[in-house]
C-alpha cells in the first residue's frame, strides 16, 4: 500500500488532525456532500478509531466509495489517511 | 476507584456497576453506538441485563442524515428507534471512549428520553475497579474486582498491619490504594499460577515494594514455547506454610489449568481457588496445549479441593457473568453449594473418562493473545499500555463454557 498513496489523486483535503470521534467523520460527511460525483476527499485524522469508522461508514452509505486508507508517520506521530469518493 | 460526583446525566463505570448490580425500579437500557465488531466480541452485561442495542454512530449519522451529529440521532431516534428504547428508566449511551457517547446522550433527551453519557466510554469501563470486604476477622480478606473483565484478586490483611497480595491485577493503583488507605506495609505477592487472560500486576508489585513475588516453578516455564521464564521468584510447592498475622496460609498445589496451578487455604477456612474452581464452573485445561493429559490433572486436583470442608468459602480467581455475584458485586461460595450446583466439579466427582471426555467435548479455540500474555508473564516479552490494554481485550475465557 506504501507506493499507491504518493499517486493518490485528490479533489479536496480535510485536516481532521487532532480531532476526536464523531468529528473526523461528521466533517467528512459534509465534506463530501459538498463534492461532485466521483471527487474524492482525502482525510487525515490522529484518531486511531477512524480507520474502523471510515470503513465502517463507507460500508454503511452507498454514496461514499473508500478507495483508500494508508497509516503514516508524521514526526512523531502517526495519522491516518482516508480517500474517499463520492459515488453520486 | 472513588467516583467523582455527577449529575444524573453523566455516569462514571461505578454509577454503571451499581446499576449492573442491582436496577432497582429504574431499567437501564444501553445504546451502543462502536462499530459491530467491536460490540460483538464483548458488551456491557449485568445481573439484570441490560438490554442492549448496537448502532454504529456512523449508521446514526448516515441514516439520521443531518449535518450536525446531535440532529443525526434525534432524528434516527424518532425514525427508526422509538419502538425499541423505553420511555422508563434510563437510556445509556456507550461508545468507546465517551466522546461520540456525549452527542447522542443529547440527542436522545431532545426525544425525550432519560439519557446518560458513559464518561470515558468502554475504555474507562475495562480500567475500572473496585474492592469490598469478603473475610472479616483477625485477619480480613479483600477481593479486588475488574468487572468488565471479570477478573478478581486479593488482599489478605493480617491482625500485625502486613498484607498479602494474591494474583495482583496489571493496574497497581488498586493495590496500592488499599494499601496506603489502611497503613499496610505488603509483605509478600503470591501468583497462584501463571495467568493466560491478563498481565500479572505480581513481579511489578512486588518489585515497587521491595516484598518477595510467589510462583511455582512449573510456571515460570512457558507451556507452548517450552523456554524457562525470566522472573525473580520464590517457590511456592505444596504443603508450604506461610504465616499471615496470626493466620497461616497452606499452598495446594493443584495442576490441571497450568502445571504450576496453586490454591490457597487460609486457617482451613477459606480456599482462594485460583483458577481452578470458579462459582459456576471449573477452569479449562487445555492452555498449554495439551488438553487431555491436562484433563487427568486437572481431575484429580478438583476432587482433592472437593475434600476440603463444605463449609470452606471458595474464592475465585475469575467470575465469567454477574450470576455468579452477590448482591455487592462479590464473588465467593461455599465449597458444599459447589459440590451440589456446580457442573464443573460434579463432573469432576464422577469418573476419570467422563470427565475428560466433558472436558474435550466443550472446549473453545484459544484466543491469540493468550500465548503472548503467557510470555509477558514469564518475563519472556514486554507489553506496555496500549498494547497491554489490546492484549486484555474483553472477557477473561478461563472457565469451561
Amino acid at each position: 500500500m506504501g507506493g499507491i498513496h504518493e499517486k493518490m489523486d485528490f479533489d479536496k483535503e480535510l485536516d481532521a488532525r487532532g480531532l476526536s470521534c464523531p468529528m473526523p467523520l461528521v466533517k467528512a460527511r459534509m465534506e463530501l456532500n459538498a463534492l461532485a460525483a466521483g471527487q474524492v476527499l482525502k482525510v487525515v485524522a490522529t484518531d486511531k478509531g477512524s480507520v474502523a469508522d471510515f470503513k465502517g461508514w463507507s460500508d454503511a452509505a452507498a454514496a461514499v466509495e473508500l478507495v483508500a486508507q494508508e497509516t503514516e508517520a508524521e514526526g512523531e506521530n502517526t495519522v491516518f489517511v482516508h480517500y474517499l469518493r463520492k459515488v453520486s | 476507584m472513588t467516583s467523582t460526583r455527577r449529575g444524573p446525566s453523566e455516569w462514571g463505570p461505578a454509577e454503571l456497576q451499581r446499576a449492573l448490580l442491582s436496577p432497582g425500579e429504574s431499567p437501564l437500557f444501553v445504546l451502543d453506538v462502536r462499530n459491530r465488531e467491536e460490540y460483538e466480541a464483548w458488551k456491557i452485561e449485568g445481573r439484570f441485563g441490560p438490554e442492549t442495542l448496537n448502532a454504529p454512530y456512523f449508521e446514526i449519522l448516515e441514516r439520521g442524515g443531518k449535518d450536525d451529529m446531535v440532529d443525526s440521532v434525534a432524528a434516527f431516534v424518532e425514525s427508526e428507534l422509538s419502538a425499541k428504547l423505553p420511555r422508563e428508566g434510563t437510556v445509556l449511551a456507550v461508545c468507546a471512549k465517551g466522546g461520540t457517547s456525549e452527542y447522542v446522550a443529547e440527542g436522545l433527551r431532545r426525544s425525550g428520553y432519560s439519557a446518560a453519557n458513559l464518561s470515558g466510554g468502554t475504555k474507562a469501563w475495562a480500567d475500572y475497579h473496585e474492592a469490598k470486604v469478603v473475610v472479616d476477622g483477625p485477619t480480613q480478606v479483600l477481593q479486588l474486582s475488574r468487572p468488565a473483565r471479570g477478573c478478581l484478586s486479593y488482599l489478605a490483611v493480617g491482625g500485625d498491619g502486613n498484607a498479602t497480595a494474591i494474583d495482583p491485577l496489571r493496574d497497581p493503583s488498586p493495590m496500592n490504594i488499599l494499601l496506603t488507605e489502611r497503613g499496610l506495609t505488603l509483605e509478600r505477592v503470591i501468583d497462584t499460577h501463571a495467568h493466560a487472560d491478563h498481565i500479572s500486576g505480581g513481579p511489578a508489585l512486588a518489585k515497587e515494594r521491595g516484598a518477595p513475588y510467589y510462583l511455582h516453578p512449573f510456571d515460570a516455564v512457558h507451556p507452548f514455547d517450552l523456554v524457562p521464564g525470566d522472573l525473580e521468584f520464590l517457590n511456592l510447592c505444596d504443603q508450604m506454610s506461610i504465616r499471615i498475622g496470626e493466620s497461616r496460609l497452606e499452598v495446594m498445589h493443584v495442576p490441571g489449568h497450568t502445571l504450576g496451578n496453586c490454591a490457597l487455604l487460609l486457617d482451613g477456612q477459606v480456599l482462594f481457588s485460583g483458577d481452578t474452581i470458579f462459582v459456576a464452573s471449573i477452569s479449562r485445561p487445555d492452555l498449554g496445549g495439551r488438553a487431555e493429559a491436562w484433563a487427568r490433572l486437572h481431575y484429580r486436583s478438583v476432587r482433592r479441593l472437593s475434600e476440603l470442608p463444605d463449609e470452606t468459602l471458595v474464592l475465585p480467581g475469575h467470575f465469567a457473568s454477574y450470576r455468579e455475584l452477590d448482591a455487592q458485586g462479590a464473588a465467593r461460595a461455599k465449597l458444599g453449594d459447589l459440590k451440589q450446583g456446580n457442573p464443573g466439579v460434579a463432573l469432576a466427582l464422577g469418573s476419570e473418562e467422563e470427565f475428560v471426555n466433558g472436558i474435550l467435548d466443550g472446549l473453545n479455540a484459544i484466543p491469540e493473545s493468550y500465548v503472548e500474555i503467557k510470555r509477558v508473564n514469564a518475563g519472556l516479552a514486554q507489553a506496555h499500555d496500549e498494547r497491554a490494554s489490546e492484549l486484555e481485550i474483553g472477557k477473561n475465557e478461563c472457565a469451561l463454557a
